[in-house]
């Protein structure tokens, strides 16, 4: 665990940098799992059997209680729920271009292919925060890594059974050539001058360039083995981390937060009770 | 290809039919089994097994239970029978008493 004396202690504690580190961090966070989720839940009655939909309505349901719990802690600094999801302008996201990009029609490939580099990077982030300086994040970390492990089997098991079919490596491939830029997406940074803060101040351990080696060097032997071509591709710009998107977040964007604006509100009502009341 | 699926809520409780998955093999069965039957409700195992590897006789081939009365068979039928009980604890006390002078007291 992170000794005492780096810690930065709650969140009334932080000066004005290290809340502007923190809330960087938390954004990249709960973007990615919200704005994946939303995509996620277009399979909703459109997957190829009932238990694929039913798997990935599950994971969509897993990723959107992480944003919650990533979303909860910006909330510590006096954000409401409208302020960070339903009234937030779609260029102050900082979610990866991997998270936002539409699937390809009916393509299942792209969505367990996605579903895998997704959640191989975010297994990697959340080694790299459960020794962070910051105790609100590292005690979040057990909870959410208890539901990837499951994430990793369904998209493996997928993968390793497309690829067995020609007609299946195919699809894999040509989802693999599009969607390998949008994740290498993932590790770009928000802000470099504040990126190198978050890792300065231990809220994360390992750098986003630290994560992207370790990443590569755990997705390109596997698909390689399943008979995949790695592309040597650079990464996608725009890369959404920095708020600017590709045309498709605007649509989605104004697609989540459409009943919110049809219905004239201005606030979110909570049905759930608040995770910190929840875990006590 | 059906898969059956049975849960175990507890150690040591039976494992109970809950439904059926359809995957290509034992791995994913396992996987989508967890998804629909041990994600919602308390769970302690899962078994899968293949449908054409489960053996059935039903009632139109077989006799279950037979046609004649076999209530004898039901413990609960001896239950209120005073005169078996006393039957019984006398024979207790019978067998305690010759022991007792088989031993010499």
């Amino acid at each position: 665990m992170a000794t005492t004396d780096a810690d930065l202690g709650s969140p009334g504690d932080l000066d004005e940098g290290e809340r502007e580190a923190v809330e960087h961090l938390l954004y990249r966070l709960a973007d990615d799992e919200f704005v994946l989720a939303e995509r996620y839940t277009e399979w909703q009655v459109r997957a190829p059997t009932l238990e694929s939909d039913l798997s990935l309505s599950n994971i969509a349901q897993d990723e959107l209680g992480h944003a919650r719990l990533w979303y909860d802690l910006l909330e510590d600094f006096g954000y409401s729920e409208s302020d960070l999801v339903w009234e937030r302008p779609p260029g102050e996201w900082r979610h990866a271009t991997l998270s936002e990009v539409p699937f390809a029609e009916g393509d299942w490939a792209d969505a367990v292919l996605r579903s895998y580099l997704y959640d191989v990077a975010e297994g990697i982030r959340l080694s790299a925060l459960e020794e962070s300086s910051y105790a609100r994040i590292r005690d979040r970390v057990p909870k959410i890594r208890g539901e990837e492990g499951f994430h990793r089997d369904h998209a493996e098991g997928w993968l390793e059974r497309l690829a067995t079919d020609s007609g299946g490596l195919d699809r894999l491939q040509s989802a693999l050539d599009r969607l390998f830029p949008h994740a290498l997406a993932l590790f770009a940074p928000t802000d470099p001058e504040i990126e190198d803060r978050i890792d300065d101040l231990g809220l994360r351990t390992a750098s986003l360039s630290e994560m992207r080696g370790e990443w590569r060097s755990e997705v390109e032997p596997f698909l390689s083995e399943l008979g995949l071509t790695v592309p040597d591709a650079d990464r996608h710009t725009p890369h959404g981390r920095g708020g600017d998107h590709t045309g498709d977040w605007d649509d989605l964007h104004d697609d989540f937060t459409h009943t919110y604006r049809e219905l004239g509100r201005t606030e979110a009502r909570r049905i759930m009770v608040d995770p910190d009341e929840a875990e006590s | 290809m059906i898969w059956e699926v049975f849960r175990q809520e507890e150690a040591g409780d039976y494992h109970t039919h809950c439904g059926n998955v359809h995957a290509p093999d034992r791995e994913m069965a396992l996987l989508f089994a967890e998804i629909q039957h041990g994600r919602r409700k308390p769970t302690h195992s899962l078994w899968v097994a293949p449908k054409d590897e489960i053996g059935e006789v039903d009632e139109e081939t077989a006799n279950f239970g037979g046609t004649t009365d076999k209530s004898y068979r039901w413990a609960m039928t001896y239950q209120n029978i005073d005169a078996a009980a006393e039957e019984v604890a006398d024979s207790e006390a019978e067998q305690a008493e010759a022991d007792r002078r088989r031993r010499g007291d």
